[in-house]
C-alpha cells in the first residue's frame, strides 16, 4: 500500500524569502509523524499548504494518491484530512457538543429534500452519540455543559482535537498541539495522540517541543530554514549532528 | 406524531383567534403574525448566519407586488401564480445572494441597503405595472373553490405561513445546515477547515431566508388589498433589525418576542407620548446592546434558571 500523504518538491516563496525549499516527505497509513524545527524553519507554512490554507509556489501534495495541491480547505477536509489550530479557534457562540458536530459536517448527507425526513433525524441522533463518545475520548466530560468561551486553554485544545476527529479523518494534522499546555496536560495529550493512532488514523504533528514529540512520534522530519535536514526514527534524529547543530548551535554540536 | 399534533393544535388556535377579536384587532393580529414570520427568517439570516443585511423588506415587497401582478394584473389562476411567485422570489434571492455574500460586515450591509433603495425606486417608477408612488389597490383575492377567504378566514393562510416558516427554520437550525451557518458566523476559517463550504453556506442562508420573506410578502398582498412603496422601505428594515436584536439574535423565541414587543409597544405608548415611540426603541436598542446582548430571551434564560 502506498503512503497516505506524499509531499514532493514543495517550495513556498514570500517575496525574497524562501520559507519552504524543495521539501519532500511521506506519511504511511496509521503512522505518527512529527515535523520539527526551530522557529522560522517553515513548519507552519508547510502545514498551511497541506491543509489548503496556502498555495505553494511549486511542488505537490498528494493525499491517498490524489493531488490536493491548490484545493480549498473544505474540499481537502471532505477527503478525510482534518486539522486543529495552534491558536484555538472554537465556534464561540455554540455549545461544546455542537462545536464537535460541526467537525462531522462532511459526514452528513446533504440533500435538501430530506430535511423533514425521519432518516435525517436518525442521522442527527447517531452523530450526537458519536460526538458524546468523542467528548469522553478526549476527556472533556466535565466541560460538556460549559460555555465554550469559558473553557481553559487546555480544554480548548482538546475541543479542537475532538472536533477534527468527528469528521472521521484518515489523517489528522495537529499544529503545535502541546504549545501552551501544562506538563500534566501534555502527558494527557500524548495519550490521546496514541489513542488516535490506535484507531488507525494517521497523525501529522507539527511541533517545536522535542521533549514532547520524540517519545511520541514513530518517525521525525526535521526542518531548518525551509529545508529537510533529517528524516528518521526519533533516536537517530536526536543524535544527528545536523539536528543538534540547528537546535543547539555550532558550539554545543562540536 | 405528538409533535405534529402540537403544531396542528397551535395552528387551529391561532387561526381561530380573530373570530374572538374585533375587526380592528383582527387586522392588527394578522399583521403581527406577518412581522413574526419576517423576524423568524431575518433572525436566521442575521442572528444565526451572521449576515447583516437591509434587503429583507425588499424581498417582502417583491413577493407582495409579484403576487398582485401575477394574480390580479395577469389574471393567473392561484394554483399557477403561487408557485410562480415563490419561484420568482427564490430566483431573485439567489441572484442577489451570489454577489452580495462575497461581501462581509459593513460592505454587505451597504450593498443590501443599496439593493433595498433600488427596489423602492423601481416601485416608484414602475408606471402602470407597480402603480408608481400610490402603489396598487382595490383588488381582491379570487375565490378559492368557491370560498371567499378575505378577512377573518384569511388568517388561516397567514398562520400556515408563520408556522411553516417556524417549523422549517427550527428543523434547519438543528441540522448540519444550521450548525454550518453558526460556524461560518463564529469563525469562517475554522468552519472551512471542518469541510464547510463557506461561500455556499452564506448563499444558501441568504437565498433561503430572502425567499421566505418573499413568500410572506405574497401573503401580505391580500391582507389590506393594497401595496405601496413606503411599507417596503428602510424604516421597516431597521425595525426588523431592532426586533431581532432586542428579542435576542440567534434564537427563534427571541425573534418572536422582539416582534411582539416592538409591534405592540407603539399602541401602548401612543396615549402617553404620541408618535415618538422611535425614541423609546432607540433607548431599548442601546440598552440591549450595552446591558443584555442576548436580548430579552437572554434575560428570560437568566431568570428561569
Amino acid at each position: 500500500m502506498g503512503p497516505i500523504l506524499e509531499v514532493s518538491g514543495l517550495t513556498k516563496r514570500f517575496g525574497g524569502l524562501t520559507a519552504v525549499d524543495g521539501l519532500g516527505f511521506e506519511l504511511r497509513d496509521g503512522e505518527i509523524l512529527g515535523v520539527i524545527g526551530p522557529n522560522g524553519a517553515g513548519k507552519t507554512t508547510t502545514f498551511s499548504i497541506i491543509a489548503g490554507a496556502l498555495a505553494p509556489t511549486s511542488g505537490a501534495v498528494r493525499f491517498r494518491g490524489e493531488p490536493i495541491t491548490g484545493m480549498p480547505p473544505h474540499a481537502i477536509a471532505a477527503r478525510g484530512l482534518l486539522r486543529t489550530f495552534q491558536h484555538n479557534r472554537p465556534f464561540a457562540g455554540m455549545p461544546v457538543l455542537d462545536n464537535i458536530l460541526v467537525g462531522a459536517h462532511t459526514r452528513f448527507s446533504k440533500s435538501p429534500w430530506r430535511v423533514f425526513s425521519a432518516s435525517a433525524g436518525r442521522e442527527e441522533q447517531e452523530s450526537r452519540q458519536r460526538a458524546e463518545a468523542l467528548i469522553d475520548f478526549v476527556g472533556l466530560a466535565e466541560a460538556r455543559a460549559a460555555d465554550v468561551a469559558t473553557l481553559s486553554f487546555g480544554q480548548g485544545r482538546l475541543l479542537e482535537i475532538a472536533r477534527a476527529l468527528a469528521g472521521e479523518p484518515r489523517l489528522i494534522l495537529l499544529d503545535e498541539p502541546a504549545a501552551g499546555l501544562t506538563p500534566a496536560e501534555c502527558e494527557r495529550l500524548a495519550g490521546i495522540v496514541r489513542g488516535i493512532a490506535a484507531r488507525g488514523i494517521a497523525v501529522l504533528l507539527i511541533e517545536h517541543d522535542m521533549r514532547f514529540l520524540l517519545p511520541l512520534a514513530q518517525r521525525v522530519v526535521v526542518l531548518n530554514f525551509g529545508r529537510k535536514i533529517a528524516d528518521g526514527a526519533p533516536d537517530a534524529v536526536r543524535n544527528d549532528p545536523a539536528v543538534r547543530d540547528a537546535y543547539l548551535g555550532e558550539h554545543a554540536a562540536r | 406524531m405528538k409533535n405534529l399534533a402540537l403544531w396542528i393544535g397551535a395552528a387551529l388556535v391561532m387561526a381561530a383567534a380573530p373570530f374572538f377579536l374585533g375587526e380592528y384587532h383582527g387586522d392588527l393580529y394578522r399583521k403581527l403574525l406577518l412581522w413574526i414570520a419576517l423576524a423568524l427568517s431575518y433572525n436566521f439570516l442575521f442572528g444565526i448566519s451572521g449576515q447583516v443585511t437591509f434587503s429583507h423588506f425588499a424581498f417582502y415587497g417583491l413577493g407582495a407586488y409579484g403576487a398582485v401582478i401575477l394574480v390580479v394584473k395577469a389574471g393567473w389562476p392561484l394554483a399557477l401564480a403561487v408557485p410562480a411567485g415563490v419561484l420568482v422570489c427564490a430566483a431573485v434571492a439567489l441572484a442577489v445572494a451570489i454577489p452580495a455574500t462575497r461581501l462581509e460586515g459593513f460592505y454587505l450591509a451597504l450593498a443590501t441597503l443599496a439593493f433595498g433603495q433600488l427596489f423602492i425606486v423601481v416601485l416608484n417608477e414602475g408606471g402602470a405595472l407597480t402603480g408608481g408612488t400610490g402603489g396598487l389597490a382595490n383588488y381582491h383575492l379570487p375565490k378559492i373553490a368557491g370560498f371567499d377567504l378575505t378577512g377573518r378566514p384569511y388568517t388561516a393562510v397567514i398562520v400556515v405561513l408563520v408556522l411553516g416558516t417556524a417549523a422549517l427554520l427550527r428543523r434547519l437550525d438543528h441540522s448540519w445546515f444550521g450548525r454550518a451557518c453558526r460556524a461560518v458566523r463564529d469563525n469562517p476559517e475554522a468552519a472551512a477547515a471542518m469541510g464547510v463550504n463557506v461561500a455556499r453556506t452564506k448563499v444558501a442562508a441568504f437565498a433561503l431566508t430572502s425567499a421566505l420573506a418573499g413568500v410572506a410578502g405574497m401573503a401580505y398582498a391580500f391582507v389590506d388589498n393594497t401595496v405601496n412603496p413606503p411599507i417596503f422601505g428602510l424604516e421597516n428594515a431597521f425595525l426588523l433589525l431592532f426586533m431581532v436584536i432586542i428579542g435576542g439574535a440567534g434564537r427563534h423565541a427571541g425573534a418572536v418576542l422582539g416582534a411582539v414587543l416592538l409591534y405592540l409597544l407603539p399602541f401602548g405608548l401612543s396615549p402617553l407620548i404620541g408618535h415618538h415611540h422611535a425614541l423609546v426603541f432607540g433607548v431599548l436598542m442601546v440598552a440591549a446592546i450595552l446591558l443584555q446582548p442576548r436580548g430579552l430571551i437572554g434575560l428570560w434564560d437568566r431568570f428561569s434558571r
